[in-house]
């Protein structure tokens, strides 16, 4: 018998037809073998700006334009490279240094190959986005080369290699392409001494050695960093985690538990033996964690380091839970990394146990704790990490630990400090750093490289100072980057996209030019804005008049930025990106363009400006007869502040129309208020302040903050901004049953609310229903205490925190009995009456506007506002996370201006004497055994008190922070977890005199400073120090 | 036409005059040396042409073409599925799996135990002829006789001296088995490409054999009862049918210790036994048998898995009137060629020259003969393999 094989070497297509082979498993479980055809093709560029072929052959878009080429003719030189560089990195250059490839001082005109970039994507997501940024940033001059789709450097891989070793093979082949591209191209006319060296950078040494093989110049990260001006701070850069690992394979000592393998965890999650959410770190105990998942209602706590397995606060986990004989309360002691980790010393290794005897002393506490009877004290379950899903790590920003630091910072040794995130809630990061003693008392960008098993801490590296603490500049920057706000400057190609006429565009004068197209002239309107005082965004203003038939036109007119913000555009990228306008106290961080958000779109008093109206008409008593949208063009005639506009209604002096339509304003959001309280609308509550900071610098800088007045034209604007969300999100939602932007509430789960239940009726006797949100409202009126106005104010604090927050969501998403807003009592809600400074509500606009056939200039307005379900999804997960956290910044940043305030005083009176801070009422929020958390409404700040922090009878207040400090072994206390007692002594002196008990919803006097560390960990660290003067005897 | 194709089990009978018939027999069945029309020898098989891996899609294929035009491709294609087990198996199962999640440990000697045996039901066939709808008799007859004992051989048992490298516990069904919770189903696509032209089942045979072998499955990266989670990288990717490194000089390369069996086709006419038969060949026959074989590991020689008999053709084919009985010629015919000879296979009276159609049955000793010559050592069922091994695999 014989046997043939066809022969595939003769047939000519082949050499240009190749495939992919790979295996794909999808969710569901198959296993599928995928092949792709490649078509291999000569005409991808090199992109070098002297090649005088390239630009011939490269493809042509549409226009007959080729891309432009990024990299430059006279590339930087180093000492090495004195006739300048081309860079090739590998995919571990990258994963170890992307800090360093988005350095401004180095790092210019690199190639990035199709194979390393999707190797990236592979290995680490975040890293690939970024990578991708730089790509599309023209300063930094990366040239994404499609290697894999050129001819001459597609590299099939041969019969035994493996992919690293066929990737490694690519990237070498690239090289020596360049330099034979690039040496045949150059030739002719320049000289040959131009050509830019080409070099590969990879850390692999049997790439390294095969490079010099094959005469490809090839450096490792560390040698070719070693050869750049200011390499000390560069070095600091590179990812820790490969050093670390090199070093200590042989050490081989294992602190943590080895996580499951991914397949192990997913059986698991099948089978439903593990869970997978998102890791908490609880604010008060670093030790402690809590993680919701969905098969449970009540979250599971997780003790410890050993059981938390290096997971880091915000991290996508899998816990598996622990036995009942495991199952603990949560902690009542405030337990703070800072303090009980105090003297670790970053270098040594060989010692550290995961948990030190102090930290083991923590816990003791807290099972014994667990064995207590009364409800707060019941043992809940516990869980450990047994794998990480993904990691959320990110940059923080933190400061060095000068202990840490030790004594000998002078010279460039490389050595470890422990860098404290400003996060609490995030472990110390060891650094090994050359410039330790630089580093000390500035604000630094480090971030997380990776955690192993084998040390007690994450390693990570150091990215760039923001400058010196407390400067404003840093510290704002800090808090930016914490919350992840994005901050820089609008690139070009956004402003690209503003009107050519700038600030002098103007509504067009003839009614038929197409600006007018489907816009009702409304200039007439007595239209006027009210918003808080200095604003200059203004989103929305409002009118009302009488009709002939004796009932009532109302109109609430927003800014039309759907308009000037076209979809898919740069700047609307931009803007879903931002989400939204942060607010700072001392600065804005606008979602849109300056010359949008506060001249074209902004509804400024006097002149004609295009806006988006809701118009009712409605009964005397409110009753809504019809509701009417337009585009339209208004002109305002008053733009007011709250005040301003609270003195002309309440001023009987003036009648004409305006003041007369404003009070028939107030009056109908009188009765819708009323309605909707009626309707079980919630009174909800949050602790702010507002800082008004155009004072001189004379005078108290405290006077500048002040708690939030609410005046009636707050809740006028406020109750009709409501009304026209609510009837935009049933007109939206009637055209878009599936992709409607709506905003939801979740009704919150009853056990969230059930420490607050138990903490009322123990200490005040009172009852909280918590069965609808109008039970709710009706015992929320019923917490007054007589003798303590703001305890009320305390109790809906309280209760806001126990809900879930407001989440936008596409219409699809959730049944329709879910879209309810639990707060605001209504069936469906939207954002519509902020685009400006929300981009939901831009979006919201753009479906308004098809769900009314409104054609625009170009007809095709009616089509923005469809868009797919998925795109819609993925800008709601956006906006919510940019929404939350610019909450977050905007309250750190009160608080920061409060603590610095405090500062400034202090240092104003420290002039004539001593600071002695200031006094100030103070509410106690919780207990904790050793300590406890007091709310300070004066300046919207709470801030735990701990045991050397009572100023017992006796006592002076003025010690200090060293003076108080030395208090701390003397003090004892007696903590009562049922009745929400502490009573702090002295210890050995039991008489009463001079002992204080606190309890929980007291109101203390309390005196606030700010205080700076002099010395131990954190030296020169700045904080709020609250000392509780008076209680309770 | 269709209830006759229905009945032409073996292949559409040729158009051939009982005198041809007649005359094919008599030379098929001369005593020792049979002549066939094609001159071959009664043991050679016609000249092939085979590749494999010619479908980039497919887990693995073949295609074999044999001389006279015939083609057939074979794509096998592999599928993750959940095992359904009974109620009780199940419970146990979660138990086991519980007791396993708290210790921590992957799946122990218990688990191995339980997952050794898989079911014939995990492999599909599919076989696709010209003119035939998939179900007509003669794609379903063909699809179960090579189905058959593909589940069915257990070839390299557990009492496998050499250790298991190579091996393969429980045979293919075995080899499926993923853990007690999944197994790979097998669907093995057959398909001939020209017209039936002889009965189709030999090379259908060999071209499946050879895609089964050139057949990979992902890598399998999870442990023990876990979900299978595989890995990505296919040329990382197993052999179903397990390679090891060859210690014959002959074969460069690796060799499969254990081979999916080969369905030959042979024919007996008269005394004679004639393999590979063409269609005019079979037409005449007296039996058509279809003998599985396989490599039997443990004792390194060939074994017999199946015998299933084909209903002869020859047994439709209008029969020839013996010039005794034609009106026509009656009365002036030869004594001599009235002289009647039994047939020695069907013990039938037969008339030389006259055709009569077979009516089938075979003597016991004719079997045993034909089951011999493909199983001795150095006997056809042994060239047949080692020429398929021959056919380079990846």
């Amino acid at each position: 018998m014989k046997s043939l094989r066809r022969d595939f070497s003769s047939d000519p297509s082949t050499a240009n037809v190749t495939s992919k082979v790979f295996v794909r498993s999808t969710k569901s479980g198959k296993v599928q073998k995928i092949v792709r055809e490649l078509y291999l093709r000569q005409d991808i560029p090199c992109s070098s700006r002297l090649c005088t072929i390239c630009p011939t052959v490269a493809p042509k878009d549409a226009n007959g334009n080729i891309s432009p080429f990024v990299l430059s003719e006279v590339p930087a030189g180093t000492t090495a490279y004195p006739r300048g560089h081309y860079i090739i990195p590998d995919t571990n250059a990258l994963l170890n240094g992307m800090d360093l490839f988005e350095h401004t001082g180095a790092f210019y005109d690199v190639i990035i190959l199709q194979t390393v970039l999707e190797e990236l994507k592979n290995q680490s997501l975040p890293l690939y986005n970024r990578l991708l940024a730089l790509i599309k940033t023209d300063e930094k001059r990366f040239y994404l080369f499609f290697n894999e789709f050129r001819l001459e450097t597609h590299v099939r891989r041969g019969q035994d290699e493996s992919i690293n070793d066929r990737n490694d093979r690519a990237v070498r082949t690239v090289a020596k392409w360049y330099m034979d591209h690039l040496c045949a191209v150059t030739k002719k006319g320049k000289k040959e001494k131009a050509i830019p060296a080409i070099v590969v950078i990879t850390d692999d040494k049997e790439n390294l050695r095969k490079a010099k093989e094959e005469n490809v110049t090839a450096l490792s990260l560390e040698n070719y960093v070693s050869g750049l001006e200011e390499s000390d701070k560069l070095l600091d850069m590179i990812n820790e985690s490969r050093e670390a690992r090199e070093a200590k394979e042989a050490r081989g000592e294992l602190f943590y538990p080895e996580y499951y393998s991914m397949s192990k965890m997913m059986t698991g999650l099948r089978a439903g033996n593990l869970h997978q959410g998102v890791f908490n770190v609880s604010p008060y105990n670093y030790l402690e964690g809590s993680i919701k998942v969905s098969a449970f209602d009540k979250p599971l706590i997780i003790m410890g380091r050993h059981n938390s397995n290096r997971a880091i606060s915000g991290d996508s986990v899998v816990i598996e839970v622990l036995p009942k004989d495991q199952w603990k309360s949560p902690s009542t002691k405030i337990v703070e990394e800072e303090v009980v980790t105090k003297n670790d010393n970053p270098d040594a290794e060989d010692n550290e146990a995961v948990v030190t005897e102090r930290e083991r002393k923590a816990l003791q506490d807290e099972v014994r704790q667990a064995h207590g009877k009364n409800l707060e004290g019941r043992p809940q379950p516990t869980a450990k990490v047994v794998g990480v899903v993904k990691r959320n790590w990110r940059q923080y920003v933190g400061t060095v630990d000068s202990s840490s630091a030790g004594s000998q910072t002078t010279g460039r040794r490389q050595q470890n400090v422990f860098v404290l995130p400003m996060d609490k809630k995030v472990p110390k990061i060891r650094v090994r750093t050359r410039q330790a003693a630089d580093l000390l008392g500035q604000r630094i960008l480090v971030t997380i490289d990776a955690w192993n098993r084998d040390s007690r801490y994450p390693t990570g590296h150091f990215i760039r100072s923001l400058g010196e603490l407390e400067t404003k500049e840093a510290e704002t920057e800090a808090l930016l980057l914490e919350w992840d706000v994005q901050y820089k400057p609008f690139p070009k190609s956004v402003l690209d996209c503003l009107p050519s006429e700038g600030h002098d565009w103007r509504v067009p004068e003839s009614k038929d030019n197409i600006g007018w197209n489907g816009r009702r002239d409304l200039r007439d309107l007595l239209i006027c804005s009210i918003d808080p005082p200095g604003c200059q965004d203004i989103d929305d203003a409002l009118h009302a008049r009488q009709l002939p038939n004796g009932n009532f036109e109302v109109g609430v007119h927003i800014a039309d930025v759907s308009h000037f913000v076209k979809p898919n555009n740069a700047m609307d990228l931009e803007a879903s990106v931002r989400g939204t306008t942060v607010y700072l106290v001392d600065k804005r961080i606008d979602m849109l363009p300056h010359l949008l958000g506060t001249d074209l779109c902004s509804l400024k008093p006097y002149v004609e400006r295009y806006a988006f109206s809701v118009l009712w008409e409605m009964t005397p008593n409110a009753e809504v007869v019809s509701a009417d949208f337009t585009k339209s063009v208004i002109r305002s005639r008053e733009a007011f502040s709250y005040e301003q506009a609270q003195l002309r209604i309440d001023d009987p002096s003036k009648t004409d129309d305006l003041t007369q339509s404003m009070r028939t304003l107030l009056n109908f959001s009188k009765i819708l208020r009323q309605k909707r309280m009626d309707a079980g609308a919630l009174n909800l509550a949050s602790p702010e302040v507002r800082i008004e900071a155009d004072n001189d610098e004379v005078g108290d800088p405290l006077a500048d903050v002040k708690t939030k007045a609410m005046l009636a034209t707050n809740s006028l604007v406020e109750e009709f901004m409501l009304h026209a969300n609510i009837t935009v999100a049933s007109k939206i939602y009637s055209t878009f049953p599936q992709t409607a932007m709506l905003r939801r509430h979740a009704t919150p789960p009853p056990q969230n609310f059930e420490d607050l239940i138990n903490q009322l009726t123990k200490k005040r006797n009172m009852r909280l229903d918590v069965s609808s949100s109008g039970a709710l409202a009706d015992s929320l009126d019923r917490c007054i205490d007589t003798g303590n106005p703001f305890f009320n104010t305390l109790v809906r604090i309280l209760a806001t925190r126990c809900m879930t927050s407001a989440e936008y969501f596409s219409a699809g998403a959730h049944a329709e009995s879910e879209f309810r807003h639990y707060g605001l009592a209504s069936p469906i809600y939207t954002h519509f009456t902020s685009p400006i400074r929300r981009y939901a509500d831009l979006l919201v606009h753009r479906q308004l506007a098809s769900a009314i056939n409104y054609e625009g200039e170009d007809g095709r307005a009616t089509i923005e506002g469809s868009i797919t379900r998925n795109r819609l999804e993925d800008i709601c997960r956006n906006i919510n996370y940019r929404h939350r956290n610019a909450q977050y910044a905007g309250r750190a940043s009160i608080e920061y201006y409060v603590g610095q305030a405090l500062k400034a005083r202090g240092e104003k009176l420290a002039a004539d004497g001593v600071d002695s801070g200031i006094e100030e009422d103070a509410y106690i929020m919780r207990v904790f055994e050793n300590g406890v958390v007091v709310f300070v409404p004066r300046f919207g700040i709470e801030g735990v008190v701990r045991l050397e922090d009572f100023v017992l009878p006796g006592d002076s207040a003025s010690r200090s922070v060293e003076e108080r400090r030395e208090l701390v072994p003397r003090r004892e206390s007696d903590f009562d977890p049922e009745e929400y007692t502490l009573k702090v002594t002295e210890k050995g002196q039991e008489q009463s005199e001079r002992a204080m008990l606190v309890e929980l919803f007291q109101r203390v006097k309390v005196n606030v400073s700010s205080v700076k560390e002099e010395s131990g960990r954190g030296v020169g660290k700045r904080r709020v120090r609250i000392l509780i003067l008076k209680g309770r005897k | 036409m269709t209830a006759q194709r229905q009945a032409s089990s073996a292949s559409q009978i040729p158009h051939l005059s009982p005198a041809e018939l007649s005359y094919l027999y008599t030379s098929l069945s001369l005593p020792g040396t049979p002549i066939r029309p094609d001159g071959r020898s009664p043991t050679q098989f016609r000249p092939l042409s085979a590749e494999t891996d010619i479908l980039p899609g497919t887990n693995g294929s073949a295609r074999v073409g044999f001389a006279d035009g015939t083609q057939a491709i074979v794509g096998v294609k592999a599928e993750v599925e959940r095992t359904v087990l009974g109620v009780q198996a199940l419970s146990q199962a979660e138990q086991q799996e519980y007791a396993e999640g708290n210790e921590g440990a992957d799946g122990g000697a218990g688990a191995k135990q339980g997952s050794t045996s898989g079911q014939g039901s995990w492999v599909q066939m599919c076989i696709e002829i010209p003119g035939f709808r998939d179900d007509d008799a003669l794609p379903v007859f063909l699809s179960e006789m090579m189905r058959e004992p593909l589940v069915e051989s257990v070839s390299g048992g557990e009492k496998d001296g050499d250790g298991d490298e190579g091996g393969m516990v429980g045979g293919l069904k075995g080899r499926l088995v993923i853990n007690r919770r999944w197994h790979w189903r097998l669907y093995i696509d057959v398909l001939l490409l020209s017209q039936p032209l002889s009965y189709p089942l030999p090379l259908l045979s060999l071209t499946t054999h050879l895609a089964l072998l050139a057949t990979k499955l992902p890598k399998l990266k999870s442990k023990g009862e876990e979900d299978p989670f595989f890995d990505d990288d296919w040329n990382a990717a197993e052999y179903l049918y397990p390679r090891v490194r060859t210690t014959r000089a002959s074969i460069p390369g690796s060799i499969h210790k254990v081979r999916p069996p080969v369905t030959l086709l042979v024919i007996s006419v008269a005394e004679n036994i004639v393999f590979d038969p063409s269609r005019e060949e079979i037409a005449v026959a007296d039996t058509v048998l279809a003998i599985s074989i396989t490599y039997d590991t443990g004792s390194n020689c060939l074994k017999l898995l199946s015998i299933r008999t084909v209903d002869p053709p020859s047994r439709l084919t209008q029969p020839s009137v013996p010039n005794s009985e034609n009106v026509a010629t009656l009365g002036s015919t030869a004594a001599a060629e009235a002289s009647a000879i039994i047939n020695p296979s069907t013990g039938e009276e037969e008339v030389s020259g006259v055709w009569r159609p077979r009516r089938g049955g075979v003597k016991r000793a004719t079997i045993a003969r034909m089951v011999k010559m493909v199983l001795e050592k150095g006997g056809v069922g042994e060239e047949v393999l080692d020429g398929l091994e021959g056919v380079e695999v990846g």
